[in-house]
């Protein structure tokens, strides 16, 4: 009877990991109620941007949402912090986007890297700040107005694209619901004796 | 009390902290998002850079009046012009810039529309937050013909009185002819949204709905829409 009862319970806190984690990563049964399809993302969500120090140049890089594009000749790095000097930032070739109504242009999507060279002229004393203004749109048909953001680059390893999907209780929930079943199936089980044929 | 009872309350209530969690938590993340199609007035929120350290941070609600504000734009000609010069009719306020894309793409639909109900209860808007010699070249070169106010940063102030404190655009302004906002839609409009705003605009105005009544059909009208576009 103890163990039965034990089996319960970790089978019910094993449904409650599994509810949480269902109700936070909005599963399919729970779409269409309030659908996300035509909403649009907050500037700084769309176009993440980050910036490190390379050896002798600085590395900006934008991570772009699904769906969002930057332009590249709106994209600008200057320097910010004092006694720093930048060159224009080097941009690989972009995809070339025909808009009838704005004509030709080159854009990024998924993300982009601009390499920027630099000279300290006050032996690292500061430290480095870029001023970085980029300009995008999303594909559905919104576009935001020029965003300039202060950046400071960090020495080490390219930030890397956030991994999707960014819920980890959604492991969690299949997880813990993968468990509930087999504990379900071994309590229900218990006492019993396959029928095998004579 | 026996121990069996007590051990089930305690996963009851565990059960429920954690649907409890996870819902919040999910509310949490949709106040991250902005509605792309029209929102009520009210209670919407708009799209707000949040600072770029911290850009998962909740974005601060803004409030869409519930009705037309009051304010004064320049018009192409540098003359002051008052939104209430256009009060007793229902208003398509389309705010825009040169340099938007779909902006610029939404334009002949706005004329058509502004030609089809010529002389009639509902007057179109254009406010471009931009340079006003652009806008004037624009304007000329796409044969603008409905009134076009232009500003820049007074015709943010002027988005920031429409709950879009850090806009982007396009976004138009729906009200009936009483001045009350119907719908505020972020966005590239397109016909079928459209017509179907004004048809709730023009019940509006003929007292056949309340207003709740109208804002609740069009936020689940263009919801289908947007359903039936993806689908």
């Amino acid at each position: 009877m103890k163990r039965t009862q034990t089996s319960l319970l970790i089978f019910l806190v094993l449904f409650v990991l599994g509810a949480a984690g269902a109700a936070y990563a909005k599963p399919w049964w729970m779409r269409g109620i309030e659908s996300n399809e035509t909403d649009f993302l907050p500037p700084d969500v769309a176009f993440r941007v980050a910036a490190r120090i390379d050896g002798n140049v600085l590395k900006v890089r934008w991570v772009i949402a699904d769906g969002y594009y930057l332009y590249r000749q709106k994209i600008e790095v200057k320097a910010e912090s004092p006694d720093l000097v930048v060159s224009a930032p080097q941009l690989p070739p972009g995809v070339v986007k025909t808009d009838p109504y704005l004509g030709t242009q080159e854009i990024y999507t998924q993300q982009v890297e601009a390499t920027v060279p630099y000279t300290r002229i006050d032996a690292g004393a500061h430290r480095i700040q870029l001023k970085v203004t980029y300009q995008g749109c999303a594909e559905a048909g919104l576009c935001y107005p020029p965003i300039t953001r202060v950046v400071f680059p960090n020495a080490g390893p390219a930030p890397v694209a956030p991994s999707i999907p960014p819920y980890p209780w959604q492991s969690i929930a299949i997880i813990a619901g993968a468990f509930a079943f087999l504990l379900a199936g071994l309590v229900l089980r218990k006492g019993r004796k396959l029928d095998v044929p004579a | 009390m026996n121990t069996p009872g007590l051990r089930l309350l305690g996963v009851a209530l565990i059960v429920l902290l954690g649907i409890w969690a996870g819902l919040k938590t999910h509310s949490n993340r949709s106040a991250h998002q902005v509605r792309g199609v029209a929102v009520p007035a009210g209670t919407a929120s708009a799209p707000t850079p949040s600072d770029s350290s911290a850009p998962e941070a909740a974005m601060p609600h803004t409030i869409i009046p519930a009705r037309l504000p009051d304010f004064s734009l320049k018009d192409l000609t540098g003359k002051s012009v008052p939104i209430s010069a256009w009060s007793g009719k229902s208003l398509v306020i389309n705010f825009w810039a040169t340099w938007c894309a779909p902006c610029r793409r939404e334009i002949p639909l706005l004329k058509t529309l502004a030609a089809e109900w010529a002389g009639r209860d509902l007057q179109v808007v254009g406010i471009a937050v931009d340079y006003p010699d652009k806008v004037r070249d624009f304007a000329g070169q796409f044969k603008i013909d409905y009134p076009v106010l232009v500003g820049d940063q007074d015709a943010l102030d002027v988005t920031a009185k429409f709950g879009m404190e850090s806009p982007a655009f396009p976004f138009t302004v729906f009200t009936d002819r009483r001045g009350e906002v119907v719908a505020l839609f972020v966005g590239e409009l397109h016909r079928p949204q459209v017509d179907f705003i004004l048809s709730e605009v023009q019940d509006l105005n003929q007292d056949r709905v309340k207003l709740p009544e109208a804002r609740r059909a069009i936020a689940e009208g263009l919801q289908a829409l947007a359903e039936k576009q993806a689908g």
